[in-house]
């Protein structure tokens, strides 16, 4: 099921501002927006999940910095196609200038993106590419590689420092899915392990707890001295140490690494020490910079650039020698859900 | 009050605003300029050490002026300097140096410390003796009212506006200069809007004749005698270490409330200072509160039991990492809410002729605020944002061990301790 609504304004800033500065004599000059606005579409995947709330929210605050209109729009999964198609077709027709969307479907969307952009519509993918890629305008995404690299070295320096003898198990997403790839190639060049020698044992998780856990009892069967565990995402990191405590293995013995940076995550992941680090991505600036280009576009100025990498950064409670990183507080700071 | 002391009066009034805004406006800063110049707990807390440091360097000199060239001086001095330590934030926005901006801090405090130190004698010299004490509660009244409008002018103007730190995750070195310069024009604005204040309170000042009693001589310096006798007064001595700490624990809660907020429970820039508003209004109203119990209960058992809540908030702040913990940050403040006053009239009673060398002594104790808030970022740094809060606590469990002592020792006015008393 499609919702689609036009975001509500709210008081604008500077006049709650204007207020305030008043109280202490102060005469601010009114910086009235003269820009034309514009009308902007998002469509995320679902709202369950924090990720896609935090990304409405941001584009929601920046249009209303950049006077624009915000159509908002959501699935009821991960893998809701048709919403996604019926909001691109009513956002088109609304008038928007632009579409940020976060396909379900690589590949099933794209000929709904080309009706959108026959039309005029400048179509910037977020968070997930689409297939061939010259099928958007632009892409706004976490660099996954990166973001798989920066745990990978993390876990390779960490292991050193605690004199371990590595034993590496992965959780991946699932075959196919390039955002899932990407990130335990980056894992395995971060940590040091060469493209062609014998891969580290591996399941694949969906990216799930309950199937993580399932996963990672396995691998702890057939090798119960794994002490160096990448996970795709955090729901499998939890997975991973409920399997873990459940075989009664001491966490200060094993190096749990993931990617996402949610708050649940870090606050009770990163911050107590169960995951050791995460790479941190942010939908906050897939909305923002999305939204931004879209309407600079639309108003004469320069295109989006084809790729926008959104950025990564390790949050740690426990730095690793020779490797950049934030503290749990900056993590708390920019996490993503409550 | 004489009739041509009124706009005077109603000015001075707008000094004691001045001053509660600008040094409420500081605990905000803190949080800012960590976000700015990307630095750690312990640096950005330079910016109390620069603030209540010339405070305490200034209070003295402030004496001296008013001594030598009366109060009409001592407050055209204070505001003139603050007024100049105001403007000296645009070219220290201009360099883009956190130094240049604790330079600012340090000449505008200093301003106001020699202001604060002047203005106070100066509204109780600006009419009949008999009313004196009205007219400095209604100037003092001001000063929480300016409290509250610095921290909303952080909360409304600097705090929503601040460049996310997510947008410099992928910021060149050119956009993340341009976003500090627009980030530090934020803080400018108020600070100038102060010093333009100052500035039009001092001319009208300035070019006003005023009749004002001279100031009497005999508030200049004390004897030996006295600091011996004062120094040897236990409830005095521990008094002073009490208001110490007191003021320690108000400006550690005050500056690491917001940074607690965004550290610890992730609540949103533009949010985290809205806490900090609660606690100031708690404060405020709890000072209300505190008053009328004040009637019913001997002071320090109302002090011991609120610096006894006080460390348990503190306890939930550092292990309930959440909003529970966040509200118990607030809830600090009302246990603050009585201490100044308390300490000041326990420390102070019975000592006669010496109370009035004895309250400087008892002001200088706001050392305590440029010292500790360095050790609690400290401690945020090396163990945790919830960590720090240990700070305060150990600082109120102090003020707790003044009120216990107090309660459990027979005055004795001044006379020597028998050798050995610690």
């Amino acid at each position: 099921m499609t919702i689609l609504h036009r975001s509500p304004r709210r008081l604008p800033r500077r006049l709650v501002a204007l207020a305030g500065a008043a109280l202490l004599g102060l005469t601010l000059t009114a910086c009235g927006d003269d820009a034309e606005e514009v009308t902007v579409g998002l469509i995320t995947k679902q709202e369950e999940n924090a990720f896609w709330v935090t990304m409405r929210e941001v584009a929601e605050d920046t249009a209303e910095e950049e006077n624009v209109e915000l159509l908002t729009a959501t699935g009821t999964s991960d893998t809701d196609v048709q919403s996604q198609v019926a909001a691109l077709e009513s956002m088109t027709g609304a008038g928007a200038v632009g579409i940020l969307i976060a396909p379900t479907d690589s590949t099933e969307l794209v000929p709904a993106i080309e009706r959108a952009r026959e039309a005029g519509v400048i179509v910037i993918a977020v968070d997930t590419p689409v297939e061939p890629e010259s099928a958007v305008d632009a892409l706004f995404a976490t660099d996954n590689f990166r973001a798989g690299e920066l745990i990978g070295r993390y876990a390779s320096a960490e292991a050193a420092e605690r004199g371990f003898e590595p034993r590496v198990a992965l959780l991946d997403l699932a075959p196919g899915i390039r955002s899932g790839e990407l990130r335990r190639e980056g894992f395995l060049q971060g940590f040091g392990i060469a493209p062609g020698g014998p891969p580290p044992a591996s399941v694949d998780t969906e990216g799930d707890r309950d199937l993580a856990r399932a996963g990672m009892e396995r691998l702890l069967a057939a090798d119960p001295g794994i002490n160096v565990v990448y996970t795709v995402n955090e729901p499998a990191a939890f997975g991973a140490i409920e399997a873990l405590e459940a075989a009664g293995r001491d966490l200060d013995d094993v190096i749990v690494v993931s990617v996402d940076g949610g708050c649940e995550a870090i606050k009770n992941g990163v911050r107590p020490g169960t995951i050791d680090a995460t790479a941190q991505q942010y939908p906050q600036n897939m909305a923002r910079e999305g939204v931004e280009a879209v309407a600079r576009a639309a108003r004469g100025g320069e295109a989006p650039a084809e790729y926008l990498d959104t950025g990564v950064q390790l949050i740690t409670g426990d730095p690793a020698p020779g490797v950049e990183s934030r503290d749990v507080a900056y993590g708390v700071r920019n996490c993503w859900g409550d | 009050m004489h009739r041509h002391l009124v706009a005077p009066f109603v000015l001075l009034i707008l000094c004691f605003a001045a001053w509660g805004a600008a040094a409420n406006l500081t605990d905000v800063l803190v949080g800012v300029f960590r976000s700015i110049f990307d630095m750690s707990n312990f640096q950005s807390s330079l910016v109390q050490f620069a603030y209540y440091g010339a405070y305490f360097a200034l209070a003295i000199p402030a004496a001296m002026i008013n001594k030598r060239f009366g109060y009409k001086a001592g407050v055209l001095v204070g505001l003139g300097l603050a007024a100049i330590g105001g403007v000296l934030f645009w070219p220290a926005s201009e360099l883009l140096v956190y130094e240049a901006f604790l330079l600012a801090l340090f000449v505008l405090a200093g301003g106001l410390s020699i202001l604060e130190t002047s203005a106070n004698p100066f509204v109780i010299a600006m009419g009949e003796e008999r009313s004196a004490t009205q007219r400095l509660n209604l100037a003092q009244a001001f000063n929480p009212v300016g409290a509250n409008i610095g921290v909303l002018l952080g909360a409304l103007l600097i705090l929503p506006a601040l460049t996310p730190e997510p947008a410099k995750t992928i910021m060149s070195p050119e956009e993340l200069r341009a976003s500090q310069e627009q980030d530090l024009s934020l803080v400018l604005g108020p600070y100038l809007g102060i010093a333009a204040v100052l500035v039009a309170i001092w001319l009208l000042i300035a070019f006003r004749r005023m009749d004002l009693p001279s100031v009497p001589g005999a508030e200049a310096v004390p004897s030996g005698s006295t600091v011996g006798r004062l120094w040897a007064n236990r409830h005095y001595r521990y008094g002073v270490l009490a208001q110490f700490f007191n003021v320690a624990a108000q400006t550690c809660t005050w500056t690491f409330t917001i940074l607690y907020a965004q550290d610890v429970v992730g609540v949103s820039a533009e949010g985290a200072g809205w806490y900090l508003q609660a606690s100031l209004i708690l404060f405020l109203v709890s000072r209300f509160v505190m008053t009328w119990l004040l009637g019913l209960f001997r002071p320090t058992l109302l002090l011991l039991i609120m610096a006894l809540f006080g460390v348990a908030c503190c306890a939930v702040a550092i292990f309930s990492l959440n909003i529970v913990g966040l509200l118990a940050v607030v809830a600090i403040s009302a246990s603050l809410s009585l201490m100044f006053p308390t300490i000041y009239g326990v420390a102070l009673h019975g000592l006669g002729e010496d109370a009035k060398y004895g309250a400087a002594g008892l002001v200088m104790a706001i050392l305590g605020g440029a010292l500790l808030p360095m050790v609690h970022a400290a401690v945020m740094d090396r163990v945790g944002a919830a960590a720090g809060f240990v700070v305060p606590g150990v600082c109120l469990a102090l003020v707790a061990a003044y009120a216990l002592f107090d309660l459990r020792t027979t005055r004795d006015s001044g006379a020597p301790e028998p050798a050995g008393t610690p």
